[in-house]
């Protein structure tokens, strides 16, 4: 067993092209035992690339894979019987039904305790549709199928490429817990996704990548820890005082658009970066100079760090819209 | 073992299987009832008893062996194709290879198990052949005293063998073909072209043809009782039976040996 605290799967100047075009330029990547880690990039990064390096479907052109703590090379197949894996799209059987593609799958590689197939119909929500053929699945249903694939054989390392694709609002919730019941357990789980709002909900580290370099890596709140912003909106008239009053806490951005309702034409949003729990002391700095917020909303920016260190950018705007998530929502004046 | 067993599951289950053995069945029933309900219409005595001959017993049994074999190695390339085509297409051998799972073991055991559908296939084919040709003599009056020849009888076994080892060398071939380019179309278009391919070459190149790997089969199973089939090289004069049988051997070998080397070193996407 690897005892905590130890790494569950480290990578070291992992390298890899195809042809002419590398895809991974030296890759460190150190995962810690036990946690929910989110490996994070844009298309065309290398996450899928890491993902195949790292179930031996791909061989390194250089570097080094530790899987559970020992040494995963050519030939080390049998490290694999410990890790459950779902890259890229889920593949079965089209004319098997879920139940036989499960079946086939157990045959393969590590043994499969007998009920384990049917406990993972269940827990993945399709033992009523276990008989069908998988043609006639759905893709949130499919990728239900891959997962509960992924952990036939009761993996302690679990590599899961998009998990959240195709499921439903449901769906994904309840594939969080199973994935943070694993992780609580004492299993590792390694995520890859494009949906950085889910990454922020459930992962405790997070690894970014980036041309195929990790660019950051750390826990959640040590890489949000200077990404927090509080927003408030104030009358237009007040944006000078207001702007003033709270500069002297952290930097202020003013938006330049009008806020939305019927007060479009004279409140203006005020953007203070400083964490979520900060939004009161803003709250109370601003009503101390006698104006009074009529909205604020705060929130941590995975989006935003991840488009600084993967070359994108967005208005801070965007950025709330999209994938903000609110401590202190709703207006406080 | 669980991965031989579990490929013949797969197979029993699956459309072509039984796509492969209908046409079969289908094509060689066409024929049979074709040539009966010819011999009974037939005003020329010589060309009625040509007619017959597929409805004759004894010699209707040469007669469907030496058909299920000819056409039966088309559609083994097709279905040797199918399967190993459709394992990387599907994306099937990168969930194995991804727990684990050797890949030459893989190979092998997915292949043994098409090798074991091969023979039930045939065995299948050839039975309700015999009905059918047995329905066709009916229809043409011709009596079936000929069915418990005993010579006939002895001489099946040796041959249905060398027939189904001919036919497995085929499906290799189209195997190892599907698994180089990675497709079940792409590997069963090959596998036709190199068919075809194969019986065009043999108008040019008639001594190097005669090595080549339906040609041989071909010839593996010409022990002057069958004829060599249906799609047989006119113009290739055919290896000895029993030489014929070593490079069928070779072929088979050399074709899995392929399968494995390139699923060995496979960089596998998709």
């Amino acid at each position: 067993m690897t005892s905590p605290g130890t790494l569950a799967l480290s990578t070291r100047g992992l390298r890899k092209s195809y042809g002419s075009r590398l895809a991974l330029d030296g890759l460190d990547l150190s995962v810690p035992t036990g946690v929910v880690y989110g490996f994070l990039g844009p298309n065309g990064a290398g996450k899928t690339t890491t993902m195949r390096l790292l179930t031996g479907l791909l061989h390194p052109d250089a570097g080094a894979i530790e899987l559970l703590g020992r040494p995963f090379r050519r030939g080390d197949r049998q490290r694999l019987f410990e890790v459950g894996a779902l890259v890229e799209s889920p593949s079965f059987y089209p004319y098997l039904s879920g139940r036989a593609n499960l079946r086939s799958l157990a045959a393969a590689g590590a043994a499969v305790p007998r009920g384990r197939i049917e406990e993972l119909l269940e827990l993945v929500g399709l033992r009523e549709r276990a008989n069908d053929k998988v043609s006639g699945y759905s893709l949130g249903m499919k990728q239900r199928l891959g997962i509960a694939g992924a952990l036939l054989s009761d993996p302690r390392l679990l590599l899961l490429d998009e998990p959240a694709n195709g499921l439903d609002p449901a769906g994904i919730v309840a594939m969080r817990e199973t994935l943070r019941r694993l992780a609580a357990a004492g299993k590792t789980v390694f995520v890859s996704s494009h949906l950085l709002a889910e990454v922020q909900v459930l992962a405790d580290v997070v690894g970014i990548i980036a041309a195929g370099r990790l660019v950051r890596e750390g826990t959640l709140d040590s890489l949000l820890g200077d990404q927090g912003v509080v927003r408030v909106r104030v009358p237009a008239e007040q944006l000078g005082p207001a702007r003033s009053t709270l500069e002297s806490i952290a930097p202020v951005e003013a938006t330049e658009a009008p806020a939305a309702g019927s007060d479009a034409d004279r409140d203006r949003w005020l953007t203070v970066h400083v964490p979520p729990s900060r939004a009161a002391e803003v709250n109370r700095r601003l009503a101390e100079a006698s104006i009074f917020a009529s909205g604020l909303e705060s929130g941590t920016e995975l989006e935003q760090l991840f488009l600084e260190l993967t070359g994108g950018g967005a208005s801070i705007e965007g950025v709330m819209q999209g994938i903000g998530t609110p401590d202190a929502g709703g207006p406080v004046a | 073992m669980r991965i031989f067993t579990n490929g013949l599951r797969k197979l029993v289950g699956r459309p072509v299987s039984f796509v492969s053995v209908g046409l079969l069945v289908g094509l060689l029933g066409l024929i049979v009832i074709a040539s009966a309900t010819v011999a009974q219409r037939s005003e020329s005595a010589t060309a009625a008893q040509r007619a017959l001959a597929m409805v004759t017993f004894p010699g209707a049994y040469d007669l469907i062996l030496s058909f299920m074999l000819g056409l039966g190695g088309l559609v083994a390339v097709i279905y040797g194709a199918a399967i190993a085509g459709s394992e990387w297409g599907w994306g099937t051998l990168k969930n194995a290879v991804a727990r684990g799972e050797s890949r030459t073991r893989y190979v092998l055991a997915t292949f043994a198990a098409i090798a074991v559908m091969v023979a039930v296939g045939l065995a299948i084919t050839f039975v309700l052949g015999i009905a059918i040709a047995l329905v066709g003599a009916t229809i043409a009056g011709v009596s079936t005293s000929g069915l418990s020849d005993a010579d006939a009888l002895a001489r099946l076994p040796a041959l249905a063998a060398r027939g189904w080892f001919s036919v497995v060398e085929q499906a290799a071939l189209g195997f190892a073909i599907a698994t180089l380019t990675r497709s079940q179309l792409a590997g069963i278009g090959a596998g036709i072209a190199f068919y075809f391919g194969e019986g065009f070459a043999s108008l040019f190149l008639p001594d190097i043809v005669k090595y080549m790997p339906f040609a041989v089969a071909r010839a593996a199973v010409d022990t002057g009782a069958t004829g060599g089939g249906p799609g047989a090289g006119g113009l290739t004069e055919a290896l000895a039976p029993d030489t014929a049988l070593l490079l069928v051997a070779a072929w088979l070998v050399g074709s899995l040996v392929v399968a494995v080397g390139f699923t060995e070193r496979a960089e596998i996407t998709g």
